[in-house]
């Protein structure tokens, strides 16, 4: 079925960093303070240095002043330490809380944007994008309070010092910085060609990688090889043409800001003043320990500039998915009576505006079967998922015993409705507790009750460990139809009073089939069910069969008052019969020739 | 170290002379950066000389400058490396794995997740490139400038110089030490995110469920024990890594504050002149920046030797050997002489001892439970990996004395999934024989049923199979590959439940298309419906890696065993029915 799309309108990155935001900012305030004391210590060089060249050096004074850097050196270190401490326990302490909010969020949208979006770009926005935040938290608000203190207070100390040699410093950090703006010029425009080049040899790459195992029994993957090395060229050629325009300013800004030029032009300025006798050796000193830092203070932010990014994209995701309306609750919610189903005038619309669902009314008694039939894309699937509420009808409504869907709890809709998928899901845990998960305080004579009725208490003994095996542990695999077993069991422990059902189009084989079989039969017994049939031979025996095409409910009755009205059912049975006959030959050539026009 | 080295070398290729070069230059500009540094010795004593020696100040501050120049020279030549030739090395470096990748055997590319080759192919080539230039040349910088400035100022005062390296013996071992801490962390930290990875999966898989008994958000306990022992990991990682890096950090200042005490006493005892002890504290101010920039940049140095170790693994899977002499296949029956065959990581036996022949022309069905080792012995035909003990002949000729790209060109298979690529139809079919005419594939179309659904596609067989993605149901993808195996029209072709995964209407066109491809083909297919295969000249029906019968449809039911029970079964079935 095709995936309807909503809107996802964006919340900025601050406020997912709200619940730390007083974290962050200690964090940024002692790193301030370890700068400050940082460069404090370096100041009782100068003093020394004055001392020691003085008349009749005291050695008293120059021990205090050893002392003084020793103290700031320690403050420098231990607040330094504490600003990463407070930053990564706030960073850890934001994971949890963000992975908390959104797996909370994904309990209440609705049901289909969970399963559209898919449990691996689930993971990969609960995992990754939330672990992308950490650079940005944990790694990068010390450096910024750094990267701001530093230069500044550095200068007011250097025009301080000597406003002349001050001035002549300031002046090789405007121009280092003018050769990275250079580098930067046109940096948006480079950099979208960049990303985009990027993107298509990662699509490139994918395909190349997955599609290998297919293609090389093709063509040992020489034209996938050929598709992959046109797309890297055009890669490479866009990263030349952006190295190329920018490496001129960006390795001059590079080489500007390592500490020897500045060094350089402070010694020679330096030592033209104090010729001129208007400047002290130890003031100089100050100079030549102090500037280096200046350029020094900004190189953690270029490295970081990368993963900031990433932290950004990733904030936003997040930011996306917590703004996703959530489903919404009904104010008095409502308890069925009855397990019959009504659906009146039901439309749905997918979100890209296509209708999937138009005008459907059916009526579906307690206790009885209804099966969904139809070519692929008639809207079976999707009209299967509205019952328990994966999405909400656009029009019309759908009813159990008499009350709306939408006027009942998500937990009392999903205590009256199971569903069983083709997709099974089992829990990286004992096999008893996967069964378990339909009602948490079953017994255990419950479970295997309900293991039992759904054919699977025979090989759950015969595993090494019974009920207690871990299912999916190394050793212990189950195959297909076994764990399509265990999720029924599940089910039948629910015993919830209606069941859908998207039957499975293969089982792995005969034997397993039949068992599977039986499992279904004890699990409907006595419930309202509803069947997604993909073969029709299963569903022959319905109560009712209502007939979709293209979104609309075109036929409606028994099988036999089906195939006598001659209409769309008639052409599927006939259709199913021919595939259900079909042998296969080598030999049949003129049996071929003769059918090939039918289609 | 040196293993880094041998791998950063191996990595770049035919690079490697560039590489050298920068790293030499860097060596080069690092030893003049430490000539540059001693040069404030004599400038200090010149400044502090009364009056003060003007003529030899501008003569240092002159080989200062010039100093200065020839070192940012050599640094600029030295960034060729970043700037010009990695894009070339990460180029090369893609084709290469890409290269590997067509050569290994399919059972190696099938272990392999693709996402982890995803991650080797994109991923890491960009952060080795990223890095390899600056990081190498930085380690060097953080080397041998302190060596430089060391010896000069040995040559200055030993005294002076020991009590420079007196943070050294501690700072090394301590490094290593937190860097083994950090590995470590950093797989307990991997193993937890792990954990949580995977109980997110299993979150949103189980929210239906999940949701009915309200285990979810913060009342989902699985998930929440599962976070908070995540956070506890991460914290006590951050606790333990604090002290290492806190004591290393201090002890480089600490060194330079000691310097300053011994300095004085050593000057106030008259052993010692004023300017050395300045030069040599503004030395040591530099002595030891590259080495907190170093520990710094410890974590993305691990990042580079695990993308290094993880392109090794891949360049190092040798190819399937091609035993001599290499022969050409004529004849197109199949042999299978008492195979037996493990995968990698198993230890039981996938197939054993399993014999049989296939006529050239003939149809053979393999049928059985699954994991019986059907689906293996059509991998083995395709040589998906080499077989252990025995051997399978195609034509009387051993397929491992046939080259690969031979082998594959013999063979057709259709998989239950089929894999497009973000190409035009055209060329997706013409994948198959790049120089088949517009007419040999629109006739290939044909007979695959799917010229009829192509033309009514907006662009006919020009349209993007990405710009209509999910508007082709199963049926039609499935039909355009049987196109893409009409066109190949090799002499084999193997069928692995080419219909399980459609629905009727589809399922009748697939098996339609199914027909025209294996007419006078040598054809194994693996069926789910029994029906489909009576007319197979041979049935083979395997068991736990074992044929445990063969025969045609009558005999084997004649025999009344397991394929006679089989049938029963599945005549009474015919899928399950619902009980009203």
């Amino acid at each position: 079925m095709t995936q309807p799309t909503f809107t996802q309108p964006l919340t900025g990155a601050r406020s997912i960093l709200a619940p730390v935001k007083g974290r962050i900012g200690g964090a940024i305030a002692l790193a301030s303070f370890s700068a400050i004391t940082g460069i404090g210590s370096l100041l009782a060089v100068p003093p020394i240095a004055a001392e020691l060249l003085s008349e009749s050096p005291e050695p008293a004074v120059i021990w205090r002043w050893l002392v003084i850097a020793v103290v700031m050196v320690a403050i420098a270190f231990s607040t330094r330490s504490l600003a990463f401490t407070v930053s990564h326990l706030a960073a850890f302490k934001l994971e949890v809380i963000l992975r908390t909010a959104l797996t909370e969020h994904l309990a209440q949208v609705p049901l289909g944007y969970v399963i559209t979006t898919g449990s691996g770009a689930i993971k990969k926005l609960v995992q990754d994008d939330v672990k992308s935040l950490h650079a940005f938290v944990a790694d990068s608000t010390p450096l910024i309070g750094q990267a701001y203190t530093t230069p500044v207070l550095s200068l007011v100390i250097m025009i301080l010092a000597d406003w002349r040699l001050g001035l002549i410093t300031l002046a090789v950090l405007p121009i280092g910085m003018i050769f990275i703006q250079l580098a930067l010029r046109d940096y948006g425009e480079q950099r979208k060609a960049y990303d985009q080049a990027n993107e298509q040899i990662n699509g490139v790459i994918i395909e190349f990688v997955q599609g290998m195992q297919v293609v090389r029994t093709f063509d040992d993957g020489s034209s996938s090889f050929a598709r992959f090395q046109r797309s890297l060229d055009s890669f490479t050629q866009t990263l030349r043409e952006w190295n190329a325009k920018t490496q001129l300013s960006g390795r001059l800004g590079t080489l500007l800001f390592e500490p020897l030029p500045t060094l350089l032009v402070v010694s020679a300025a330096g030592a033209w003043l104090m010729m001129q006798g208007s400047l002290s050796f130890p003031r100089l000193l100050v100079f030549l320990l102090i500037a280096p830092r200046l350029c020094g203070a900004f190189k953690p932010i270029f490295t970081l500039a990368h993963f900031i990014n990433q932290s950004n994209a990733g904030a936003l995701r997040i930011g996306a998915v917590l703004a996703e309306p959530v489903l919404p609750q009904p104010q008095h919610p409502q308890q069925p009576k009855t397990a019959e189903i009504t659906l009146q005038t039901v439309t749905f619309t997918y979100g890209d505006g296509r209708p999937a669902l138009q005008d459907i009314s059916l009526h579906m008694p307690a206790g009885s079967v209804t099966a969904l039939v139809g070519p692929s894309g008639a809207g079976k699937t999707t009209l299967a998922r509205l019952i328990p509420r994966f999405w909400d009808v656009d029009g019309g409504a759908i009813e159990i015993g008499g009350v709306d869907v939408r006027q009942m709890t998500s937990a009392t809709l999903m205590s009256w409705v199971s569903f069983v998928f083709q997709d099974t899901f089992l829990l990286y845990d004992t096999i008893g507790n996967n069964i378990k998960l339909g009602r948490p305080n079953a017994t255990d004579a419950e479970v295997e009750a309900a293991a039992r009725a759904a054919q699977a208490h025979d090989f759950i003994l015969a595993l090494p460990n019974g009920y207690d095996t871990i299912a999916g542990e190394r050793g212990t695999r189950l195959s297909g139809g076994q764990r399509q077993r265990i999720t029924i069991a599940r089910a039948i422990l629910q015993d919830n009073p209606i069941v859908v059902l998207d039957e499975a189009t293969a089982f792995a084989d005969p034997e397993n089939e039949a068992l599977i079989q039986d499992a279904i039969a004890s699990l409907t017994q006595g419930k309202t069910l509803i069947v997604v049939a993909h073969r029709l031979s299963t569903i022959m025996h319905a109560d009712q069969m209502a007939v979709l095409d293209q979104g609309k409910l075109v036929e409606l009755g028994k099988h036999d008052q089906l195939l006598q009205s001659n209409g769309v059912y008639t052409r599927l049975w006939s259709r199913h019969q021919q595939a259900q006959n079909w042998e296969l030959s080598v030999r049949s050539r003129s049996v071929l020739a003769a059918r090939t026009n039918s289609i | 170290m040196f293993q880094t080295y041998r791998r950063m070398m191996t990595v770049t290729g035919s690079y490697r002379p560039q590489l050298q070069t920068a790293l030499l230059l860097s060596v080069i500009a690092s030893i003049i950066q430490g000539i540059i540094f001693a040069l404030f010795f004599p400038l200090f004593s010149a400044l502090l000389t009364q009056p003060i020696d003007a003529q030899r100040v501008w003569i240092l501050l002159g080989g200062f400058g010039v100093l200065v120049v020839i070192e940012g020279l050599l640094r600029w030549r030295e960034l060729d490396f970043s700037w010009l030739t990695s894009s070339k090395v990460a180029h090369e470096t893609r084709l290469k794995l890409a290269e590997q990748l067509r050569r290994i055997p399919l059972q190696d590319l099938s272990r392999r997740r693709s996402g982890d080759l995803n991650v080797v192919m994109s991923g890491n080539v960009s952060e080795l490139v990223m890095w390899i230039g600056s990081l190498a040349t930085l380690v060097i910088q953080t080397i041998v400038v302190p060596l430089i400035t060391f010896l000069i100022t040995l040559w200055i005062d030993w005294r002076l110089a020991v009590a420079l390296l007196v943070a050294f013996p501690i700072a090394v071992p301590t490094y290593r030490y937190m860097r083994s801490l950090v590995k470590a962390m950093l797989r307990d930290v991997a193993a937890a995110d792990a954990e949580t990875a995977s109980r997110v999966v299993e979150y949103a898989q189980g929210l239906p469920v999940l949701r009915a008994t309200q285990q979810i958000g913060v009342r989902s306990q699985r998930l929440q024990t599962t976070l908070e022992r995540q956070r506890q990991i991460q914290v006590k990682g951050q606790r333990l890594g604090v002290l290492p890096s806190i004591t290393m950090a201090t002890l480089v200042e600490v060194g330079v504050v000691a310097l300053m005490g011994l300095g004085t006493l050593f000057i106030l005892q008259g052993s010692l002149s004023i300017p050395m002890l300045f030069a040599l504290l503004v030395i040591a101010m530099r002595f030891t920046e590259p080495l907190t920039q170093l520990i710094h940049l410890a974590s993305v140095f691990d990042l580079m030797e695990i993308g290094l170790e993880r392109i090794e693994a891949l360049m190092s899977i040798p190819a399937l050997p091609v035993q001599p002499p290499a022969t050409q296949l004529t004849r197109f029956d199949i042999t299978f002489d008492q195979v037996s065959f493990r995968y990698a990581d198993q230890t039981e036996w996938a197939l054993q001892d399993v014999s049989f022949h296939l006529p050239a022309r003939s149809l053979t069905a393999l049928v059985g439970p699954s994991g019986g080792g059907k689906t293996t012995i059509t991998r083995l035909i395709s040589r998906f990996a080499d077989i252990q003990t025995g051997a399978i002949r195609i034509g009387g000729v051993d397929i491992r004395q046939v080259d690969p790209a031979a082998l594959m060109r013999s063979l057709s298979v259709v998989f239950q999934d089929v894999y497009l690529f973000d190409d035009t139809i055209l060329n997706n079919i013409r994948m198959a024989k790049p120089d088949a005419t517009d007419a040999d594939i629109e006739a290939a179309a044909r007979a695959a049923n799917c010229h009829e659904f192509i033309t009514r596609l907006p662009d006919g067989y020009e349209t993007r199979i990405g710009d209509i993605g999910g508007a082709l149901s199963g049926g039609e993808r499935q039909r355009i590959s049987i196109a893409r195996a009409m066109l190949k029209n090799a002499p084999i072709v193997l069928l692995d439940e080419p219909t399980s995964a459609l629905d009727t209407e589809s399922e009748v066109a697939v098996q339609e298309a199914i027909n025209r491809l294996v007419v006078d083909k040598t054809v194994i297919v693996i069926a789910h419906r029994l029906s489909t295969v009576v007319g197979s000249d041979l049935i083979l029906v395997l068991a736990d890696g074992q044929v445990i019968e063969q025969g045609s449809h009558p005999e084997l039911l004649a025999q009344q065993g397991r394929y006679a029970s089989m049938w029963t079964v599945q005549q009474q079935s015919q899928g399950w029915r619902i009980a009203s």
